[in-house]
């Protein structure tokens, strides 16, 4: 496979999977506020807020008041926004457009769809009632892309760079939604014990991170902070936790890079290191340093793509 | 089923008098071949095929088949017109296209070779020797050059089009790169989305045979010492009008679909750059043309090349299809030799038509044209796409002044044909609602390789969308429409 292709596949995987966080972050959260416990989580502009830091573009001004649709449009549907849901789609199909000859044609067609959808979809009806329906269309149509991805193409080392931008922009977007939502529970806390530890956010959390039914039957208990971040964080089992996306950046890395013993400056070699250090860590030892120790995941999961960046998509 | 009041398609279908309908009969009646199909089509409402119409054109954004057009800042996404109504062609009229598409690849190839050997089509007096040397296509890097299997026009397209006395003429020959091919499959494949029905009727050939055939032609033409040979296809990228082609071609085939930028030379060998290192080429499509395929053999501004391709090329490490210096056999003033050609390397007499052709490059005939511009169309020898294009009956005085100056200057740079009547087809009109006839022309592919040929048993029939013009190229707002090739007789 050329290296330019595999690049542009690598970011159409980061890309389709991107736009599905966005798009269920912002209806989950949205959601979630308009009866939410806390007044504060119920509370429109505290919700827009944590929004526009999961996505990227904070408001470090406390009293500035923003405007609802806008934010809504800008998230979704303003194409000059690199991220909104719009711009990531359409990247995404573009980098799928360089691509053309090694992805299925359903696949494609199925990308072209998608973005057509979106690019028609009225911004006017988006912002005063089509929120749920385009949110909920987009996440769905990213799961359809996921079906066309495992089912209709050769599972190859074509099939191994889009799963590797696909798993590494996951658990990208898992650690940005834990940090914005942590950020938000230490704003909205619970009303019991140790509030923090029982705030509503960490059940947003896990919704907007579609784990809450999973997550009920694994402890069958109500989420606190600890509970959701082993799982999140460290449950191997979840198939949307940052545990689960580094299995399998290993197991596609090994297809590209074929090394028992991958060598020390190889991407192999950094992907097998995170991995085990997650493996074997337990969540008491992170409960104190949660922001420190999410951080240090997001910079090492930049490493590895600047890595593969150097050692694949050279050209 | 429709309403009263809901009028059906070609109610208001108005036949003029003069032209050459395909599908009605001068008394008005529907030939023999299209009466089932007039049938089927006939019953639809106006909305009804509105709704069809509105299918298959989803259906070409869903398939990606798409341009870019720029207006007021911004980026627009449109689809090749296409006409739902399909071309019919019977088969003992196929059976003639055909030989005679194959005829016209063989006498080319054979000329492309004696052209760049040992000119003895010129020595022999059948073809002047101005022709070559004033032709910008000319390429003296070709001289003695043996390209692998002696084969120079791998992919040909041929244009023809119905004249009103019922009979096919060739217009051009297309053999640097003619592009097309992917619209004849992709207008099958919307046309069978949107009306599947029709083809429980007829029995068309297929036409998704066409890059298997052409892979199996490029492989007859290896370079030297190699067994398994990689085959790529290369494009100018992602902004380029045919990239959907391109891509379509690489993906049917099966094999890489690359630019300039994946491509390197080292040693006189071709390598493409892989996630695994560098990969050898040894059959490249190309999709670019010659002037862009090597700066640092043509011209030195290309960013679209491989340096160093074409002196790998040269050693025989690498096959180009179609091979470099093919357009100077394309060219309209050669066009006007072909009958004579033909004869001279194949000793056959033209299977298909020529159109008579006056050069301006010859005083007498250059006389006539001067005289007679009203009844000619006069045509620029080197370009594509319908540029450049006068026709006599459509200019105003002034303008047939300007027109005759301009030959004047360069008379090697123009010929001339009579006004031809294209045939027409049956139409389906948006802005009006109902069918209309619309001129049409037919580009067939044929394949030529080391001892194998291949005719796509099919091809593009481009539609004239506007009201009375003739010219149908998809670059002057002209459509298509899916081309049946009947495996026998309706």
């Amino acid at each position: 496979m050329l290296a330019r292709v595999a690049n542009n596949l690598f970011w159409m995987g980061r890309y389709i999977e991107r736009s599905e966080h966005i798009a269920r972050y912002l209806n989950v959260n949205y959601f979630s506020s308009l009866d939410a416990p806390h007044e504060l989580s119920q509370s429109r502009q505290f919700m827009l807020r944590s929004t526009l830091f999961m996505i990227g573009d904070p408001v470090n001004d406390t009293d500035q008041v923003l405007d609802e649709e806008k934010v809504l449009f800008n998230t979704a549907l303003n194409q000059e926004k690199d991220y909104s849901i719009i711009s990531n789609i359409k990247s995404a199909r573009e980098n799928a457009n360089s691509a053309r000859d090694l992805i299925s044609t359903g696949l494609y067609e199925a990308i072209n769809r998608f973005y057509h959808y979106v690019l028609n979809y009225d911004t006017n009806f988006f912002v005063k009632k089509g929120l749920y329906d385009f949110t909920v269309h987009v996440t769905e149509q990213t799961a359809v892309l996921r079906g066309k991805i495992r089912g209709s193409l050769l599972h190859d080392q074509v099939y191994a760079i889009i799963m590797l931008g696909i798993n590494i922009e996951r658990a990208t977007q898992i650690i940005r939604i834990i940090n914005a939502k942590y950020h938000d529970a230490l704003l909205a806390t619970g009303s019991y014990g140790d509030q923090v530890a029982h705030s509503f956010e960490w059940t947003t959390l896990l919704k907007c991170i579609e784990s809450y039914d999973m997550m009920r039957r694994f402890y069958r208990k109500t989420p606190t902070s600890l509970s959701t971040l082993e799982f999140l964080i460290l449950n191997g089992d979840c198939p949307r936790s940052v545990m689960n996306s580094l299995n399998q950046i290993y197991r596609h890395m090994s297809v590209l890079d074929k090394a028992k013993r991958p060598a020390k400056d190889s991407t192999s070699f950094l992907v097998g290191k995170l991995r085990a250090e997650i493996e074997f860590t337990k969540v008491e030892s992170i409960e104190c340093n949660v922001q420190e120790f999410i951080q240090q995941i997001l910079e090492k999961l930049v490493e590895i793509s600047q890595k593969m960046e150097k050692e694949f998509f050279n050209y | 089923m429709h309403e009263k009041k809901d009028p059906i398609i070609f109610s208001s279908y108005e036949p003029r008098e003069g032209l050459f309908d395909e599908v009605f009969e001068d008394n008005g009646s529907v030939k023999s071949i299209y009466k089932t199909l007039f049938d089927l089509y006939g019953g639809h409402s106006v909305n009804d095929y509105e709704n069809l119409n509105n299918k298959a054109k989803a259906s070409f954004f869903n398939q990606g088949i798409t341009f870019q057009v720029y207006d007021n800042e911004q980026t627009q996404e449109k689809i090749f017109p296409f006409d739902l109504f399909p071309r019919i062609i019977h088969p003992l009229e196929w059976e003639i296209i055909e030989k005679g598409a194959i005829q016209r690849s063989r006498a080319l190839n054979l000329f492309l070779w004696d052209i760049y050997h040992d000119k003895k089509i010129i020595k022999d007096k059948v073809v002047p020797l101005d022709l070559l040397s004033s032709s910008e296509h000319y390429l003296h890097q070709m001289m003695h050059l043996d390209p692998p299997g002696k084969i120079y026009n791998h992919i040909s397209g041929t244009d023809l089009i119905k004249h009103s006395d019922g009979e096919y003429y060739v217009l051009e020959d297309n053999i640097r790169c003619p592009s097309g091919v992917s619209y004849v499959i992709c207008n099958r494949t919307a046309l069978k989305r949107a009306l599947f029905g029709v083809f429980n009727h007829y029995q068309a050939h297929s036409v998704t045979n066409y890059a298997g055939n052409l892979l199996q032609i490029l492989e007859t033409v290896i370079p030297r010492g190699v067994d398994n040979p990689n085959c790529v296809v290369i494009s100018p990228g992602r902004f380029n009008s045919a990239y959907y082609e391109h891509s379509y071609l690489a993906k049917a085939m099966g094999v890489e679909l690359v630019e300039g930028q994946d491509l390197f030379v080292e040693n006189d060998f071709v390598y493409m750059k892989t996630i695994n290192g560098p990969e050898r080429v040894d059959i490249i499509y190309r999709r670019i043309d010659d002037a862009f395929i090597d700066p640092l053999e043509f011209r030195p501004d290309s960013a679209l090349g491989v340096p160093g391709l074409f002196a790998a090329y040269k050693k025989g490490n690498v096959c180009l299809a179609n091979a470099p210096g093919t357009g100077v056999a394309d060219d309209k003033a050669v066009y006007t030799y072909m009958p004579e050609i033909i004869k001279y390397y194949l000793d056959e007499a033209p299977i298909l038509n020529n159109v008579h052709t006056y050069r301006c490059s010859r005083p007498d005939e250059l006389k006539y044209v001067l005289e007679n511009i009203d009844k000619l169309v006069i045509k620029p020898v080197d370009e594509a796409g319908g540029y450049g294009i006068s026709i006599g009956n459509q200019l105003t005085k002034s303008e047939i002044e300007k027109v005759k100056a301009t030959i004047k200057e360069h008379p090697r740079k123009y010929i001339a044909q009579p006004i031809l009547s294209l045939s027409v087809h049956p139409t389906y009109i948006e802005e009006e609602g109902s069918f209309e006839q619309r001129h049409v022309d037919l580009r067939t592919f044929t394949l030529l390789g080391k001892d194998k040929d291949f005719v796509l048993k099919g091809g593009l029939t481009r539609v004239a969308l506007r009201k009375g013009n003739l010219i149908v190229n998809s670059s002057q707002g002209g459509g298509s429409k899916d081309t049946w090739v009947l495996k026998n007789e309706a």
